[in-house]
């Protein structure tokens, strides 16, 4: 089950990283970035995970037996999560105002910074 | 007390972003009076810090909640401000408080500044939490948000198409280096369950160098090249640097490549210890090489004031990076040095450049002209940046090359390996071609004819002025004083870089250390010298050519014949054009150096076509580098 959870994110990255580099739509190398985001938040919950462990709670005070997966990939998780968001927000943000400027989202025309 | 002192400096920074946000729209001094504080504040704590770590060569920690170590496991996020990181950190908030002052009055013509100067302070605190962090996460979320803020700041003026199309390459490639480290965090945690750099360093000192651990090294290198803007990952940072106003540009070349730097530095010799073996320095030499070459010839093509700069701070990380790279006493000196010097005279140089987008309107070098007749003090600093970067003594930047010079030499003899020489000698033409375009940038902002347009160009303020002259003052101060500078600042740094045990003992406690070190914590003996530098004497040479330079002046030797009758054709285009007084025939930035340009035309061509300005184009170079750089270390390294 976890071999398949790092398999998934590594073609997620990938997908991702062939999507940035191939696209020459504006808007796909957003879809790209966001790709390799899920990729490695799937890849940082996965290296918490423990087969059969419960979640990180303390149920009862009295408890002595312990299987938790890692609580600490999770918190990770979240904030990459919310940093991937963000980026996502700004990156569209700026693809409507090259759309106001340029009147396309083609990145072959988007170049007048060159040389 | 001193525990303290980090974690409020890092805090007040971010503070005064939310609170000059909440407040600023009311009134512009109130929210200048709550950047200036945050950001004076901030430098005093940092400053602070100097006696305790610098001068008595404590490592200050602290635990964020007081979450510490339990049973040898580091669980919580930890702050560990070692002497290295207290370099950087000096070096981020003397940046940060000379650009806020300097940003008062550049920016009251825009709009929307209660926005600029919320990210600006992110933007600072973010740096200055990335370089006091010992937490690997940490450090991926600070330079997240620091890639964020910059983006924003480039994105500043929107109203301008070139500011949006950078600001969005940046965004993508700075989000795919961000990446990387994120990934190379990840496989770092799936190994060893803990994100603490200390207990990492530990950890790895007995662990063999797995594939695992290589992947995961790989990843962080390439992702640190990008935030640092190292060859092939350095198509962006024209762009950038270029579309942002210059008060961040300066911010841009002094902290945000810096960050990189410093991430590199720690990862490459603290938490992977990885600098004994020869074949990284020689990874590290090699991309510093290319970088230091490929940015100055870069920037001998450039027509545009601070894309050239732009270019020449990508220049001079290829300085910092061989050096660096070198690994030994000498180089790291070098390295460090390059590292505080370039942060002084290139945010001096930004600085100008912004003087002179205030007062005329364009950084087009083929536009300007003749302006140190209406800015005499903006062209007098301008010309001590560029001594300073062009390495002329007895400024800062002679002191700091030198270093490299000797460093590369002294490594040849070392290891008897002639390729080292051949870094010296790339290492000096770049030199070289730096004064030959810094040569072109004088001639053709300052001096040569004053184009009509720009007839009421003034002197920038008061408050854009001093900035400034701090900046040249520090440049002269870091050039006629280098053994205070090295003794007080870099000496104590490079140690930290090369005593990891300590940074160990200190976070886990001595114990832990001694159980990981069973050898005992080396700590290397600190022997340089400098050969052939008595700033003294340099000193005396300058202020005596000076004079002379004013006497010739003053008896009038420099007075140009007068010729009239030119006006039909241009006498710029005949061949004998020195020394006569055209009307407006001034000699453009393109005019210079064309004869270098067209005999390696094939060179320029194609570097003009590397830079593309395609953003998949740019994307492909990070990673095809981080896919080269792990091929080799997969097979080179053991």
């Amino acid at each position: 089950m976890l071999l398949e959870n790092y398999l998934c994110s590594i073609v997620l990255i990938v997908l991702g990283l062939y999507a940035i580099i191939t696209k020459k739509n504006a808007f796909k190398i957003v879809i790209g970035m966001g790709l390799v985001d899920y990729g490695i938040n799937l890849m940082l919950v996965s290296a918490g995970f423990r087969v059969n462990g419960t979640a990180p709670i303390f149920d009862a005070p009295t408890q002595t037996q312990y299987f938790f997966v890692d609580p600490v990939p999770q918190a990770l998780t979240l904030t990459s999560i919310v940093i991937g968001a963000c980026v996502t927000a700004l990156a569209l943000s700026l693809v409507v105002k090259i759309k106001e400027h340029y009147g396309t989202l083609d990145t072959d025309k988007v170049r007048r910074l060159n040389g | 007390m001193t525990n303290h002192l980090p974690i409020i400096a890092i805090q007040v920074l971010f503070l005064g972003a939310f609170i000059s946000g909440l407040v600023g729209y009311k009134s512009n001094s109130l929210r200048k009076f709550v950047i200036f504080l945050a950001t004076g504040t901030s430098l005093v704590l940092t400053l602070m810090l100097f006696k305790p770590v610098m001068m008595e060569g404590q490592i200050i920690s602290y635990w964020m909640g007081n979450w510490v170590p339990v049973s040898d496991w580091a669980i919580g996020i930890g702050l560990e401000v070692d002497q290295l990181s207290l370099f950087f950190g000096l070096i981020v908030t003397v940046t940060v408080f000379l650009g806020a002052i300097y940003s008062f009055k550049y920016m009251s013509k825009d709009n929307g500044q209660d926005k600029y100067y919320v990210v600006f302070m992110m933007l600072a605190g973010s740096v200055l939490g990335f370089v006091f962090t010992g937490d690997l996460f940490n450090m991926y979320v600070m330079i997240e948000i620091m890639t964020f803020a910059a983006v924003g700041l480039t994105a500043f003026r929107n109203h301008k198409a070139e500011s949006i199309e950078a600001a969005f390459k940046y965004l993508v490639v700075g989000s795919i280096g961000s990446s990387l480290i994120l990934l190379g965090t990840v496989v770092m945690y799936a190994q060893f369950k803990t994100l603490n750099l200390a207990q990492i360093t530990a950890l790895l000192n007995n662990a063999q160098h797995t594939p695992v651990i290589l992947f995961a090294f790989a990843l962080m290198i390439g992702g640190y090249a990008v935030k640092a803007f190292i060859v092939p990952c350095h198509v962006v940072a024209p762009d950038a640097y270029a579309a942002a106003p210059s008060s961040v540009s300066m911010l841009f070349s002094g902290i945000v490549n810096k960050a990189g730097i410093y991430g590199m530095i720690r990862l490459v010799f603290v938490v992977f210890a990885s600098m004994n073996l020869p074949s990284m320095q020689f990874l590290l030499v090699f991309l510093g090489t290319i970088t230091m070459f490929i940015g100055v010839t870069m920037a001998l093509a450039q027509s545009d004031f601070k894309r050239l700069l732009a270019f020449h701070s990508i220049s001079q990380i290829g300085y910092v990076l061989t050096a660096i790279g070198l690994s030994t006493i000498l180089g790291l000196t070098g390295g460090l040095y390059h590292a505080l010097n370039h942060t002084l005279f290139k945010g001096l140089l930004f600085l100008c450049a912004g003087a002179v987008l205030y007062s005329t309107g364009t950084t087009d070098l083929n536009k300007l002209g003749g302006l140190a007749k209406k800015m005499p003090q903006t062209a007098g600093l301008f010309l001590v940046g560029a001594f300073a970067i062009s390495g002329i003594p007895p400024f800062n930047g002679f002191v700091s090359k030198w270093l490299v010079y000797q460093g590369t030499f002294a490594k040849s003899m070392e290891t008897n390996n002639p390729g080292y020489v051949f870094v010296t000698i790339v290492a000096l033409i770049v030199s070289v071609m730096t004064l030959a375009s810094f040569i072109k940038v004088t001639q053709s902002v300052f001096f040569g004819q004053l184009p009509k347009e720009f007839e009421n160009a003034e002197e920038v303020p008061l408050s854009m002025r001093i900035p400034m002259w701090i900046l040249a003052a520090l440049c002269l101060v870091a050039g006629i004083l280098p053994t205070a500078v090295i003794d007080y600042l870099i000496k104590p740094a490079v140690l930290a870089i090369k005593s990891a045990g300590n940074y160990v003992a200190v976070m886990m406690g001595q114990e832990y250390a001694t159980k990981i070190y069973t050898e005992g914590i080396a700590i290397p003996k600190y022997d340089y010298a400098m050969a052939g530098w008595n700033p003294t004497s340099w000193l005396i040479l300058f202020g005596v050519l000076l004079i002379a330079f004013a006497l010739v002046a003053l008896t009038g030797g420099f007075n140009p014949r007068h010729i009239v009758g030119a006006e039909n054709n241009n006498a710029k285009f005949d061949v004998f054009f020195s020394g006569e007084a055209a009307e407006h025939s001034h000699v453009a930035g393109n005019d210079l150096f064309w004869g270098l340009k067209h005999n390696l035309k094939g060179y320029f061509h194609f570097m003009h076509d590397v830079h593309n300005g395609v953003v998949n184009d740019y994307a492909l170079m990070v990673v095809s580098t981080t896919a080269l750089v792990m091929l080799y270390l997969f097979l080179l390294v053991k």
